[in-house]
């Protein structure tokens, strides 16, 4: 069976830094610096595109520097551990100096993942957060999933891709009550821009004071519902029973565009998507700001950028998961 | 298909959290139960701005892109408005198109969305008017009160001095006398912009008439130097890291410097600069803050008076030089004459557009600062600033004493890499970041030292966006965070410092021009250094 040795793929790692830093010599540039401020550990299947990850990583690089190791999962078949190094470079515009981050990448299949853990312990970079990022939501129901992730500081998955958005908050509220490693879900980072963008209608001291009053709390939807409807939904219920209000139901529509609407006698605040734009309608009065598509790039940045514990996404995982329940 | 979000009726967990005390309603009641500090960014209040000076270039090419950014990042509450005030007779449509086309021709770094500024346009008013015109504050009076009913943007107003300097008292009583000072359930803030005052005299009169009317803690006087990031980082570097706060002091810092370059000349303004010069114009005020910010003592939290206490401490602590031989000796202004650069012929000051044949201005000031205190007795801080010097860029240069002894020196050379001194520099613009110089032993056979540099760079670092000066500045000023804003005490004491060279300047027979444009400055200036057995670096 194929073995991948962790001191070999570091001895690569270093003949790469000297190897890239000729090269830059040798362009006339200022040499390569080399950057890392975590060990980033991607757990996808082998049959995913890996220039669109490529991408994605690279994309985050300048912002978070990681030794990135990425562990892509043939599925069933043979012992099989396979792996490459490789360094992704950019050089900042106007500047001769090249900047390097590490990848490897290794691959292996279903049977081989008990091998995994022993090879990504020794290549995790010293007193530096390890976030695992977890793209395949089959791999969490793998027997070595645990033990995998066991040197993980974070843990990011998207309970979005989960069959079953039920269970997807279940699994999560049960990781999220062990002590480590901390747990983020990009269907609840997909909020972020319309959760501020609706908290900033009700920093407006005459928006709050209607708040506590809302009837009616709808929430439009693409498709059937996911996680992220559950998470809105208890969010908005939170903040309600915060008030000390009595929280209507919240209806969760179908719609071409995703959209939340809160309601009370008189007052209406709806936020919609019309591509990439957040229109906020306050009382009729439209108001517009750009809001991107969440890609990948945009979900990790911001969490990535979080080493700590997430207060208000733990007690609406919590809050979700319960409103799931009594839903389902 | 539609789905319903029953909840259950009991929430123990909330009921837990719930603290028992009666205050407890009062508080949730008016606190915004969406708040998400870790990934929100800072709470913005509804408000609107006024600026006055609003056809002006500070409002064209920094103001008004600063605040469609913000609305384009979603940082303005969604009924912010602005009301510009200028002479010139405009509709508010005319104003919005001229805006418009500022933000279009003056936003660095943002697309231009039609959409965004359709929304952020439709709060852009427009109120002609002279300053000195009481008229002027009744039609403001009743734009604002309009707009705080159409665009719910409470009772708040910051009202931006962008005229001329000599307006800023009329326009400040006349806000006061149409009562829009003061608001019965919101705040009322002035942002003022540089100079404040020309001299120590000015400095305080004009506070004094701008005291008439708002509270010192409502006045914002604006240093956009403070605003930059890598400023800003200055204080996280020093005071978010235990391990270069022990080496900040007079045992391991042997001297500071502070570089404020440019490459351009008076651009076209002549006629102003001829009236303030480079010591007023740039070092009472952006470098000596910078100092302060470089050399202040801890602050006891990130309060903004605890912070602003600290500068204002620093500030006074900066030794005063009172007679001529002793200003002379650590000053020196200089003036640049004609060059050719590049294949260029470059006008020296005299020949700028508007400026006197004779003029005595200075293009060129470098100071010896020294602060008497325990952390810095006996360190210098040079500071120098100057127009058309060899490229742009501002940094501060802090080098630290050698190792006490150079056991790889050959032949006692003290003089080759071995004797490179450490050096932290702190580059504010254009390429924001910190670099520590450092030897290291070259590869190879021999024990070769070579300088290395370990560079933290912003743009390369964080890979995001820094916001501008004035983005921040503004943010802050309608948060109510006055940290980055000066204080009548510190430009109080910046005057302190700073007026009695410009009195000995003023009567000093300097050979102007002094450099040629494109050069590093007067001969006098590293003279001045040689004495102490420095030079200047070339940044």
């Amino acid at each position: 069976m194929p073995t991948v040795a962790p001191d070999k793929i570091l001895k690569q790692l270093a003949d790469l830094w000297v190897s890239t830093a000729r090269q830059g010599d040798g362009d006339g540039g200022e040499g390569v610096l080399r950057a890392c401020a975590m060990t980033l550990v991607v757990l996808t299947e082998e049959s995913e595109d890996v220039s669109t990850l490529g991408e994605t990583l690279a994309a985050l690089m300048p912002e978070h520097p990681a030794r990135a190791i990425v562990i892509r999962l043939r599925g069933a078949g043979e012992r099989d551990l396979a792996e490459r190094v490789y360094a992704q470079c950019w050089k900042p515009f106007g500047q001769r100096r090249q900047i390097c981050c590490e990848q490897v990448e290794i691959i292996a299949s279903d049977a081989a993942l008990a091998d995994v853990p022993s090879v990504v312990l020794p290549l995790a970079v010293a007193d530096l957060p390890v976030v695992f990022w977890c793209r395949s939501p089959r791999v969490v129901q793998v027997p070595e999933f645990r033990e995998l992730t066991a040197l993980a500081t974070r843990i990011i998955v998207d309970s979005g891709a989960f069959p079953d958005p039920v269970a997807a908050l279940q699994w999560l509220d049960e990781a999220v009550k062990r002590p480590r490693p901390l747990m983020a879900d990009l269907a609840w980072t997909r909020l972020t821009r319309w959760r501020e963008t609706l908290s900033q209608v009700f920093e407006n001291r005459q928006n709050l004071a209607r708040l506590a009053g809302t009837v009616q709390v709808l929430i439009g939807d693409t498709g059937a519902v996911t996680t992220r409807a559950f998470y809105f939904g208890a969010w908005i219920k939170d903040g309600l029973e915060s008030l000390r209000a009595t929280v209507p139901t919240i209806r969760i529509v179908r719609s071409p565009m995703p959209f939340i609407e809160l309601a009370t006698d008189g007052f209406k605040v709806r936020l919609e998507r019309e591509d990439e734009r957040l229109i906020t309608t306050i009382d009729n009065v439209a108001h517009c700001t750009s809001l991107p598509l969440p890609t990948d790039y945009l979900l990790l940045r911001e969490e990535l950028g979080i080493m700590r514990r997430d207060p208000v996404f733990e007690k609406t995982l919590s809050s979700a998961t319960r409103v799931a329940y009594a839903t389902e | 298909m539609n789905w319903s979000l029953r909840f259950p009726l009991c929430t123990p967990f909330l009921r837990g959290e719930q603290p028992a005390c009666s205050c407890y309603f009062d508080f949730m009641s008016s606190a915004n139960p969406f708040q998400d500090p870790l990934r929100f960014e800072r709470r913005v209040p509804e408000c609107s701005v006024v600026i006055f000076g609003a056809n002006g270039d500070l409002t064209r090419r920094k103001l008004m892109p600063a605040l469609y950014r913000l609305a384009y990042d979603r940082r303005l509450s969604a009924g912010f408005a602005v009301v510009g005030i200028s002479r010139t007779p405009l509709s508010d449509d005319q104003f919005r198109e001229k805006m418009m086309e500022a933000v279009k021709e003056f936003s660095e770094d943002t697309n231009f969305d039609e959409d965004v500024w359709r929304a952020f346009a439709g709060g852009l008013f427009y109120v002609a008017g002279d300053i000195s015109d009481p008229g002027l504050y009744q039609r403001l009076a009743k734009k604002v009160c309009e707009i705080e009913k159409a665009r719910s943007t409470g009772e708040n107003v910051l009202f931006y001095l962008s005229t001329q300097p000599s307006q800023y008292a009329a326009a400040a009583l006349g806000l006061g006398a149409a009562g829009l000072n003061r608001a019965s359930n919101g705040w009322r803030r002035l942002v003022v912009e540089k100079p404040f005052g020309h001299n120590l005299e000015s400095a305080r009169e004009l506070s004094n008439q701008l005291h008439q009317v708002f509270d010192e803690s409502s006045i914002y006087r604006i240093d956009h130097y403070l605003g930059k990031e890598t400023v800003q980082n200055i204080l996280a570097f020093r005071f978010g890291n235990g391990i270069f706060e022990p080496l900040w002091n007079r045992r391991y810092v042997d001297h500071v410097q502070i570089t404020a370059a440019e490459s351009i000349g008076v651009e076209g303004r002549g006629a102003y600069y001829q009236e303030a010069g480079a010591l007023a114009d740039m070092i009472q005020n952006h470098l000596l803050q910078v100092m302060a910010t470089i050399a202040m003592e801890p602050s006891a939290s990130f309060r903004a008076d605890a912070v602003r206490d600290e500068r204002s401490k620093l500030l006074r602590s900066i030794k005063r030089r009172n007679t001529p031989d002793e200003i002379l000796a650590n000053s020196v202004a200089g003036q640049y004459g004609p060059a050719r650069i590049g294949g260029q012929d470059v006008p020296g000051f005299r020949q700028e557009p508007g400026v006197d044949p004779n003029s005595r201005t200075d293009t060129y000031a470098a100071v010896t600062f020294f602060v008497e205190n325990w952390r810095w007795a006996g360190v210098p801080f040079y500071v120098r600033t100057g127009k058309r010097l060899p490229k742009r860029v501002t940094e501060i240069a802090i080098q630290f004493r050698p190792a006490p002894l150079a056991i790889f020196s050959t032949n006692g050379d003290t003089g080759g890499p071995d004797g490179a001194p450490n050096l932290l520099i702190v580059r504010i613009q254009p390429e924001e970041g910190i670099s520590l110089k450092f030897l290291s032993k070259r590869p190879g056979a021999g024990m070769n030292l070579r300088p290395v540099s370990m560079d933290f760079n912003y743009g390369s670092s964080f890979g995001e966006r820094s916001p501008s000066a004035y983005e921040t500045l503004l943010l802050d000023a309608i948060i109510g965070d006055a940290t980055l804003y000066t204080r009548q005490d510190m430009v109080e004491a910046s005057w302190a410092v700073v007026e009695p060279i410009e009195n000995v300047w003023r009567e000093n027979d300097w050979h102007f021009p002094n450099y040629p444009a494109g050069t590093w400055g007067p001969k006098e200036a590293d003279e001045m250094l040689a004495r102490r057995g420095h030079e200047w670096r070339k940044p």
